[in-house]
């Protein structure tokens, strides 16, 4: 597997306020990696410093294999899509008219701009301008903007935060699409829901730092603990271990016909993070 | 420096489909042709009141325009867009600034129509007038680079407008007060003295100065330009 992202020892302070303190993380090729915490964890101080919009204080911050610094040129500003929550789309443009420009910039044929249009599920509204647009319309045409030219790297600054469910669904299928043919997403985003159906592995950032990094399904096995719920019929709750003890419990409810409910206490991501950093995610 | 006609086309059509949607911005470039057609109604018919009304389609049109719609790009976040996109710093300096230069030619153009003024040697005065539009292209885009909103754009434009445009109102008082004579330096003023020079016998002298006056203030523009441009790309 390629290294895409690199990041390491990394530190940002703003007017001697730290908002990166030693944060350290790689991303594989083809990985969808979820960066989560609350508004203000510095999630996107990170994506700013991965697409050289800001300087890092100190640290290593690589991608593909070379200084972040290095995305300011054109060639590699080809190499990465962004969405970020600040649209940045001309009001006063459509929708076609506006990703008519940016098939430009990035010298695509023609067919991009249906290509994305239709991954967001807007062909057919683009003649609106930007200017009547929902939060949530603007936020897929600031996403086929993004993808629109089939990035490698892909970063996503809370994606789906205005979307209503149907439209929701609809990205995740075209992102895991992307990510099949072999786009690399960086994600991040404080909905535990969409880290665990979208992310390979996540990151839990608080203040500044990292507190938890894995697959959510190791973190859940880490933080959680083996019991199962069981509801039975007559409206008791029982919790049970594994072991002969319980076991023989489990067996006697089944066999009784007892059994209402059988459920696993797995702890959900947002349990995990509150676990850990003592703090809510929003 | 990695220049694509492609880009730049592209940031131009978009600029010309923004400008003429935005009314509020659109409008300016009618006010130096209801002032040109004030002058020529009042009868005006010397080189300085024809160089009022053209510094002012420079002030108004080139520089306010410019300023505007950089501004409005910052506000909008689009400036930062474009910037993450492949368009190099060429591309959207050169692609920004091209509207403006192809509205400017056509403003000056019709502003010296309807005054009335018929220059001597058009080649010349040609020349000094595309220079000064570059110059005053430079001047807005800095204003707008310095505003984070159309509103703020528009006020920080307003010393440029009063000391470009009335720049020979300073030189008219410099007898009285001798620190203005400066005001002979600018631009707007070395346009206007080399109008004047056209009209009768004139040296090589008279020509290069004020040509060189006005490159030599839109190459410091452009390089400061350049620099606080860098400096915005990043946070």
């Amino acid at each position: 597997m390629n290294t895409v992202i690199d990041v390491q020892h990394l530190k940002k302070t703003f007017n001697k306020e730290a908002a990166l303190k030693d944060v350290s993380f790689t991303i594989q090729k083809g990985e969808i990696f979820g960066f989560l915490g609350p508004s203000g964890s510095g999630k996107t101080t990170t994506i700013k410093i991965l697409t050289a919009q800001t300087e890092k204080t100190a640290g290593d911050v690589l991608l593909f294999g070379r200084p972040a610094s290095e995305m300011k040129q054109s060639n590699n500003r080809k190499r990465f899509g962004i969405l970020t929550d600040n649209s940045g789309l001309y009001t006063r443009l459509s929708i076609e008219e506006n990703l008519i420009l940016y098939s430009n910039l990035y010298q695509l044929p023609k067919s991009a701009v249906k290509e994305a249009l239709d991954f967001v599920n807007l062909y057919g509204d683009r003649k609106k301008k930007i200017s009547q647009l929902s939060k949530g319309m603007m936020q897929r045409v600031t996403l086929a903007r993004a993808i629109m030219h089939k990035p490698e790297l892909l970063f996503l600054d809370e994606p789906t935060s205005a979307l209503d469910p149907v439209n929701t669904q609809h990205i995740y299928n075209g992102l895991r699409k992307l990510n099949e043919m072999g786009t690399t997403i960086f994600l991040t985003t404080h909905d535990m829901s969409e880290a665990e159906v979208l992310c390979d592995r996540v990151a839990f950032l608080h203040k500044g730092k990292i507190r938890a990094i894995g697959a959510p399904k190791d973190l859940k096995k880490e933080f959680g603990d083996e019991s199962i719920t069981v509801e039975l019929k007559n409206g008791a709750c029982e919790v049970i271990q594994n072991g002969e003890q319980d076991a023989e419990k489990l067996y006697h409810w089944m066999q009784s016909n007892e059994v209402s409910r059988i459920y696993t206490n797995e702890p959900t991501l947002g349990t995990i993070f509150m676990q850990i950093t003592g703090s809510d995610l929003v | 420096m990695n220049i694509s006609m492609t880009r730049i086309q592209a940031i131009l059509m978009k600029d010309y489909k923004e400008f003429s949607r935005n009314y509020a911005v659109s409008i300016m470039v009618l006010m130096p042709l209801a002032l040109a057609f004030l002058y020529n109604k009042s009868g005006a018919n010397t080189i300085n009141t024809y160089f009022l009304a053209i510094n002012m389609a420079f002030t108004l049109v080139t520089a306010y325009v410019q300023c505007c719609l950089i501004a409005e790009e910052k506000e909008k976040n689009t400036l930062r867009s474009l910037m993450l996109s492949p368009a190099s710093l060429g591309d959207i300096l050169i692609g920004k600034s091209l509207f403006v230069f192809i509205l400017t030619m056509v403003i000056v153009a019709l502003t010296i129509f309807i005054v009335g003024y018929s220059p001597a040697n058009l080649f010349i005065l040609a020349i000094a007038l595309i220079l000064s539009t570059v110059f005053y292209i430079a001047i807005g885009t800095l204003c707008g680079l310095f505003a984070k909103t159309v509103m703020e754009g528009s006020l920080i434009i307003l010393p440029v407008i009063f000391i470009f445009g009335f720049g020979s109102f300073a030189l008219a008082l410099s007898s009285a007060f001798p620190i203005l004579k400066i005001a002979e330096w600018l631009p707007s003023s070395q346009l206007a003295q080399l109008a004047e020079a056209l009209e009768g016998t004139y040296t090589t002298m008279d020509v290069i100065i004020p040509i060189a006056t006005i490159i030599a203030w839109s190459i410091v523009t452009w390089i400061v330009v350049g620099y606080i441009y860098k400096k915005r790309m990043v946070d």
